[in-house]
């Protein structure tokens, strides 16, 4: 959410923001999807792959699965350090910072689901402030920026989308928490309200961003939230990226915390083995890769290389959804 | 049956009879005579240091000289006294004995007796109350004695549905622990809870209602308290009718209020006397004291330590003019200037009251003045630690105030280390614990996580009485209902 409008804007220009749009309505069909599967199975990934593939290949599925996961809760972790690093702490090592993090995912994930929740809940609420920080960049912006609407090709459309779509990600981890949800049929409007909301605050974001920033210069800012954010002043605080960047922290903990939730409670499900056992498993491999990818190169190689993957996902829930209902009639029949 | 009736006490009785009158005669203060009386004789003990005199001299006495009395149930009948038992248990009779009755027996072999209860109260006056008082609203206190609380509470709530539960807890102290909920309001839950965890208790001594509320949290390794406690019967009344568990003990002059929520620690219970908008604007301020006592000097130092572009130019010539001669880092001078408030504090709260106003000019004023003087701090974060320090008295409940000055350590070490990224983290390390923690099961974040709107109504404010008619949600009371909504009379049109 820090940087991803520039990406976005590097193919769609000044109609990202209908990128945005059309992704979010992308993930509603896909909420739907993933619900029309769980109210069946009443259960989680692991049983609907295992239901669908059967034992074996859909345990293997599943691993594959929390594997990238754990790559992606490194990829965050990452990239929140990096920023950490070049805004506020040059030299700032990675693996102190990133120990301290992950400690706190422990002692959230240790405290189970009620306090992953809570965690989720809470990071969304205090942190909402930073909503109104992109209300003061709009006095300095240029709505003229957004025109001409429709100005660019299906192709461009369709790359901005799958690029916009990634910053959607965390809704898929609905497989994993369903059977928690206490009256899970009736939470799917508010999976589908709080996916409005994200698209809702993303557009704005998008729309101010563009108005803000000549296009040219978009494509050659790596962190345009955090340049907008420097044009704040306030009678008490100057520089309001620095608060920008620290409450990111909040921000940024409660999908660490859901997807090594979900990792575990994926790895409890298939193997047998305790949650508290894999979850210091977990964590210490994202410690150590974490601290490992030390060079910006590097760092951005292992992104795209995510961010590549990270697509399939998208691919695969409707490839699941289709195989899921496809067993489940041939079943039917069966009987 | 003519075995049973004429059944002669066995050996074995006896002398456990004999060896507890002899275990009690080595003591100084136990009295064991004899009356020979002509018409019959009879002995008499007890112990002269918790029995009163008096009740033994004008109505035990009198009855068992003017009379002949030839056994035990004709003793009873002819005391003047209610609480008269005729026992032949060793326990029951040592028990009594050391509550203060007064033992009567014909032969010293006998091993039924009569037991009388005679004791000595001493108990002081209920006073007004100190730790919680309140300008309006009644200013009555508990005391040491739990009867007496009893009746404080009683008197505020005459109904038969209060129920009292009595625990004998501590295998030295033998403390009166006293369970109290209203049946068919209360959670049987939360009551269940409660009792489970005082009869699954096994201590030694108990001297104050803050050993149990120790023994029996939740999480006994957070700073947080999870348990209120009052000194205010009117307050343990309120809560009662709200659907609350309370836990007295004799000998202390506060009672335990469970399960509560982290909101109610700032909740003075004069915020109820006062009118809504009042209370609520009260409620803030400490919401916002809380905030800022914590925060301050971190924030200070972490600003200070790396962030000094954050501040606008002009603000920062008085902060940077102020430090100027100060030699310390800002780590070091929060530091120093912290113990010093909280030595303070200690020095004052162990001294008589008198002597601690004097500690208090000579801390505030000579040393504070002085530490500027001589360069050792600046004045600004004098004056933001004495804010800060002010700032933590205003949490009516005195534990959530030494919980808040405690807070600020680990806060301003992280400041230190990683300037506001480290309090960003030292917060969520408190969020997290804060989620995590629960009194008597129930989550004590409650009313921010779970978000329940309706327990918001008597949270950060306090709205109108009229709005409240329904209990807390988080208690999860078995009558939700407090009193029956009325009808809204319909807005009258002006000059009608």
């Amino acid at each position: 959410m820090l940087s991803f409008q520039r990406q976005l804007a590097k193919t769609a220009g000044q109609d990202a923001w209908m990128a945005v749009v059309l992704s979010g309505m992308i993930i509603h069909l896909m909420i739907w999807m993933i619900y029309s599967m769980l109210n069946k199975d009443k259960g989680d990934l692991i049983s609907i792959h295992q239901q669908t593939f059967g034992k074996w290949p859909g345990n293997l599925l599943s691993t594959i699965y929390i594997l990238f996961m754990l790559l992606q809760t490194i990829t965050v972790l990452r990239a929140y350090i990096e920023i950490v690093q070049v805004w506020m702490f040059p030299v700032l090592k990675t693996w102190p910072l990133a120990l301290v993090l992950l400690l706190i995912v422990y002692y959230v994930v240790s405290s189970g689901f009620r306090v992953v929740t809570g965690v989720c809940f809470l990071a969304v609420v205090v942190p909402s402030y930073l909503i109104l920080t992109f209300f003061v960049p709009i006095e300095f912006s240029n709505f003229r920026n957004l025109l001409p609407v429709f100005d660019h090709s299906v192709t461009q459309m369709a790359l901005s989308v799958k690029t916009a779509s990634l910053s959607f990600s965390g809704f898929e981890l609905l497989l994993f928490y369903y059977p928690f949800i206490k009256q899970p049929e009736k939470s799917q409007k508010w999976a589908h309200l709080g996916n409005l909301l994200t698209t809702l605050l993303y557009l704005l974001v998008v729309v101010v961003t563009l108005a803000f920033f000549d296009q040219e210069y978009l494509k050659r800012v790596i962190w345009p939230t955090l340049m907008m954010w420097k044009i704040i002043e306030l009678p008490f605080v100057e520089r309001f990226e620095i608060i920008g960047v620290t409450s990111w922290a909040i921000v940024m903990m409660p999908i660490i915390c859901l997807m090594v939730w979900s990792a575990s409670r994926g790895i409890k499900k298939m193997y047998k083995i305790k949650q508290r056992k894999s979850l210091v498993f977990l964590l210490f491999i994202c410690f150590v890769i974490c601290s490992l990818l030390s060079e910006r190169e590097i760092i951005q190689q292992f992104n795209s290389w995510i961010t590549n993957i990270g697509f399939f996902i998208f691919l695969y829930i409707p490839f699941l959804f289709v195989c899921y209902h496809i067993r489940f009639k041939l079943k039917g029949k069966g009987q | 049956m003519k075995r049973w009736l004429f059944k002669k006490p066995d050996e074995k009785e006896i002398s456990e009879h004999v060896s507890l009158i002899d275990h009690c005669k080595k003591s100084g203060d136990f009295v064991y005579f004899y009356s020979s009386r002509p018409q019959q004789p009879y002995w008499i003990a007890y112990f002269s240091s918790i029995v009163d005199e008096e009740i033994l001299h004008r109505d035990i006495l009198p009855p068992l000289h003017q009379t002949a009395l030839t056994s035990l149930a004709e003793i009873k009948a002819a005391l003047p006294i209610q609480n008269v038992q005729i026992t032949s248990d060793c326990q029951t009779i040592e028990n009594a004995l050391l509550r203060g009755s007064v033992l009567i027996q014909f032969h010293e072999k006998d091993t039924a007796c009569v037991l009388v209860r005679a004791p000595m109260i001493k108990a002081r006056d209920v006073t007004i109350p100190e730790e919680e008082y309140s300008v309006v609203g009644p200013k009555e206190a508990f005391v040491e004695s739990l009867t007496t609380n009893l009746n404080l509470i009683r008197s505020r709530l005459p109904i038969s549905e209060l129920q009292v539960k009595e625990y004998i807890i501590g295998s030295l102290s033998k403390t009166k622990v006293a369970v109290l909920y209203i049946e068919g309001i209360t959670n049987d839950e939360n009551v269940q809870t409660a009792c489970q965890r005082l009869e699954s208790l096994d201590y030694h001594q108990i001297l104050d209602s803050s050993f149990i509320s120790q023994l029996i949290e939740d999480n006994k390794n957070s700073i947080f308290p999870q348990f209120i406690d009052t000194e205010r019967p009117d307050r343990v009344a309120g809560v009662l009718a709200e659907g609350s568990v309370v836990i007295m003990v004799d000998g202390s002059s506060h009672a335990i209020i469970g399960p509560i929520s982290i909101m109610e620690l700032f909740n003075a219970f004069e915020d109820y006397f006062v009118n809504w908008q009042m209370a609520s604007a009260f409620r803030l301020i400490r919401v916002f004291a809380v905030a800022f006592s914590i925060m301050v000097t971190p924030v200070y130092v972490a600003v200070l330590t790396y962030h000094y572009q954050l501040i606008p130019k002009d603000l920062l010539v008085t902060l940077v003019s102020s430090r100027r001669n100060i030699p310390l880092p800002p780590i070091l001078e929060a530091v120093i200037l912290e113990l010093t408030i909280e030595l303070l504090r200690e020095a004052g709260a162990r001294l008589p009251t008198k002597v601690g106003q004097t500690i208090g000019i000579v801390g505030g004023i000579v040393i504070g003045t002085a530490a500027v003087d001589a360069g050792l701090t600046s004045n600004v974060l004098l004056i933001l630690v004495a804010l800060a320090a002010l700032a933590s008295f205003t949490t009516p409940v005195y534990r959530m105030g030494n919980t808040i000055r405690l807070l600020r350590f680990p806060f301003l070490l992280m400041a230190d280390l990683w300037g506001l990224l480290g309090i960003a983290i030292a917060f969520l390390f408190l969020m997290t614990h804060l989620l995590k923690l629960t009194s008597l099961g129930r989550p004590y974040l409650e009313p921010i996580f779970p978000p329940n709107i309706r327990d918001l109504k008597d949270a950060f404010v306090r709205l109108p009485f009229s709005t409240q008619s329904k209990r807390p949600d988080f208690l999860q009371t078995k009558n939700p209902v407090r009193f029956p909504v009325k009808k809204r009379d319909k807005v009258k049109d002006i000059d009608e």
